[in-house]
Order: C-alpha cells, then sequence, then structure tokens
C-alpha cells in the first residue's frame, strides 16, 4: 500500500495506517535529525514533534506529493528550530550509544575513531551546507526534493552540496594527517 | 580512510552516515500514544501548524486578515490595553452572512460572535439555526471536535459555549454537523496558500 493510500485511510478515520507511515519514516527521519542535530536526545524530540505535526495536518498532503518530502519539509523546519534552541548548549558531538549497543559486531577503536571524525566533519560544516549534504548524500533526495524540502532554489542547493563536499573532503584530509 | 581525493572518498562517508539510528521502541510507543490522544484528522479539514515558529522557516506563514470593523475592534482592544484594562477579550461583532435567519441550510450561519467579556471568560455563539450539532474547535482543546459542544440558548435560539481561555492568541473553528465553519464575523486566521476556515479570539494578559 503505498504512503498516499495510508494518509487516506487515516483522513477516512482508520488512525492505525498512520502507525504504518511511523514505521516507515522514522528511521530516516530519525537519522536525519540525529546527523543535523548532533545528539539522540534533540533528534528525538524533532522527530516526534515532526510527526505530531504532520497528523494534525495530514489533510493538507496532496497525493502528487512524495509523502517522504512532504514529511521531510515539516523535518527540516523543525531541527531549524532546535537547532537555534540548542545554539545556547552547543552539545555537538552525537552520542549513539544504542547504536553501537545494537550492533552486531562490536565495533572496533578504529571504526568509532572514523565516526567520531566524520561526526566532527559534519557538525563543522555551516548549518545550511549540514542540511544540504545530509538531504542529498544521506537521505539521497532528489535536488528537486531537496528545493521541496528546504524552501531553496536548486542552484543555491547545489552551491551549498558542493562547497559542504569540499569542506569535508578538507576537514577529513586534515583530520587522516594529524593521525598518521 | 579512503584516498579523499578519490570519488570513493564520498561514497564511503555517505555509507557511514546512512547507518541506521535505531528507532527506540519506548520512543516510538510515546509518539504513537501522543497522536491517539491528538485530534484525528479528516478530509477537508484544513487545520495546518506544520510551520509554525521555526526560523528560516520553508513556507507559509500564517495572515491574519482582518476586515475594517475587526481592524477597529483590535484597535480598540490596544488602545483598552493602554488604558489600563485588564483581561480584555476580543471577538468581532457580527455581520448577517444570511440576512433570513429561518430560510438558510445549517451551514448558512445567519450570525456569530466571540463576545467581548471581562476575564479570561470568552463566550462563544453562533446562529445557525438549521444546525443539529455545533461543536468548538481550536487550539485550546487540540482541536478536538468531540470536546467543546456548544447548546442551544433557549431564549435566543444560538448555539453557545462559554470557556475560560489562558491569555494569548487562540486559533478556532466551529464544527456545524460535521463542516469546519469560521466564525464568519471574527477575525481569520487565514492561509495564503490553502484559505484556512480558522478564526482568532485574542486573550490580554494581565497588567503586571
Amino acid at each position: 500500500m503505498t504512503d498516499a493510500m495510508l494518509v487516506r485511510r487515516v483522513l477516512e478515520g482508520e488512525t492505525a495506517a498512520f502507525t504504518i507511515l511511523v514505521d516507515r519514516h522514522a528511521a530516516a527521519c530519525t537519522r536525519f535529525a540525529t546527523r543535523m542535530l548532533g545528539n539522540r536526545e534533540d533528534a528525538e524530540d524533532a522527530t516526534q514533534d515532526s510527526f505530531l505535526r504532520a497528523y494534525r495536518s495530514l489533510a493538507r498532503y496532496e497525493e502528487r506529493q512524495v509523502f517522504r518530502t512532504w514529511l521531510f519539509q515539516i523535518l527540516v523546519n523543525r531541527c531549524r528550530t532546535a537547532a537555534g534552541r540548542r545554539q545556547r548548549h552547543q552539545r555537538m558531538f552525537l552520542v549513539d550509544d544504542s547504536a553501537v549497543a545494537s550492533a552486531s559486531v562490536r565495533p572496533s577503536a578504529d571504526t568509532n575513531d572514523l565516526r567520531a571524525e566524520l561526526q566532527r566533519a559534519i557538525d563543522a560544516l555551516d548549518p545550511e551546507q549540514r542540511e544540504a549534504f545530509l538531504l542529498k548524500h544521506v537521505e539521497q533526495l532528489s535536488y528537486d526534493e531537496m528545493a521541496a524540502a528546504t524552501g531553496v532554489g536548486v542552484s543555491a542547493l547545489k552551491m551549498r552540496v558542493k562547497r559542504a563536499c569540499d569542506r569535508m573532503q578538507w576537514m577529513l584530509r586534515e583530520m587522516s594527517d594529524v593521525g598518521t | 580512510m579512503s584516498e579523499p581525493d578519490n570519488p570513493r572518498w564520498l561514497d564511503g562517508v555517505s555509507d557511514e552516515l546512512r547507518r541506521d539510528v535505531p528507532v527506540r521502541s519506548a520512543w516510538r510507543a510515546r509518539l504513537l500514544d501522543d497522536v491517539e490522544r491528538t485530534r484525528r484528522p479528516s478530509v477537508g479539514d484544513d487545520f495546518d501548524d506544520r510551520f509554525d515558529d521555526a526560523p528560516g522557516m520553508v513556507t507559509r506563514r500564517r495572515r491574519i486578515v482582518l476586515s475594517p470593523v475587526t481592524g477597529l475592534a483590535a484597535a480598540a482592544l490596544f488602545a483598552a490595553l493602554g488604558a489600563g484594562v485588564m483581561y480584555e477579550v476580543i471577538g468581532a461583532r457580527s455581520i448577517a452572512r444570511n440576512a433570513s435567519r429561518d430560510g438558510g441550510s445549517s451551514r448558512d450561519v445567519a450570525l456569530a460572535t466571540a463576545s467581548t467579556s471581562a476575564g479570561e471568560t470568552v463566550r462563544f455563539e453562533l446562529a445557525a439555526p438549521r444546525a443539529s450539532r455545533v461543536m468548538l474547535v481550536g487550539s485550546f482543546n487540540e482541536w478536538n471536535p468531540a470536546a467543546t459542544p456548544l447548546v442551544r440558548d433557549a431564549a435566543s435560539g444560538k448555539w453557545v459555549v462559554s470557556l475560560r481561555l489562558s491569555p494569548g492568541r487562540h486559533v478556532y473553528a466551529f464544527v456545524v454537523d460535521g463542516d469546519v465553519t469560521a466564525d464568519p464575523s471574527a477575525p481569520r486566521a487565514a492561509d495564503d496558500d490553502f484559505g484556512s476556515a480558522n478564526s482568532v479570539v485574542l486573550v490580554s494578559a494581565p497588567r503586571t
């Protein structure tokens, strides 16, 4: 059953259909928010708020839209809000104990080092570049979908992604050089 | 780590960042509980709070459109606040949408008033002579269409309910036999893109 069909069922009174939408999209939303905000608590709050806002406004969803893009439009805004709030705390390093605990193979020290370096590099990006980079290279949205989700033009998004890649490349090279 | 100049660099980074961040079962349960408690959306519903309070938000800020009458009422409110009046509530005097109170259907709302009153108690009135059931939904009751029924006043024939509201801006609408209807005389909380059918009542904070 498509997302659009599930939305229709919810609007017809079948609330349980929304559970399926949550289960389909919660992982990607939580991942994006976690990478974007750098910690699980803020990410879960932003994701929860996004789903509730989506639910309350579900009649606004139009079937010609990709539901995931529509949902990400809300999530991007919630992450921007949370990031603004979080600037007061400056708690940027990823704490993702549950991901480590759930891994079938315990990550090596090298793997953890790599993850920490990656997160530091992501955190060091300008928020607009980080947002564009994650939507493009992690969530794999098309530029048109990114434009719909962010309200930013395609040309500007391409520039942000390019600059993010250049900066990531430079930072990871620097980290690699320091480590050798 | 792979050579950053190699395109595989980016693939490696993307793969690592694409690694699942597990959805915690307690978080999922809490979300679904909250969904269960939330006003259920339905076809034709134009409630929309997707983008409230987001900085650099994508699009669609709500806009309050004031008619000349309601604009004057708003101006009167600010004047009253300046004069030290506490807990003023602004509503809008009604304008007859349908001159014939007996001839219209239940959707042809003839008269509605969110009346001005002292304190935080707001009286909502709606003249809908053919309606069999009228509910009040709004930001103050989670838009729950079962939470706040209006009752028909024997003397006036209007549907009425009084509600204590906290100071601030409250968006609301009537549900007349299942159809969401804005208060035809109160300020609208209009949405440019979708034409929201919501109205606004402002309750002032007490002066300190």
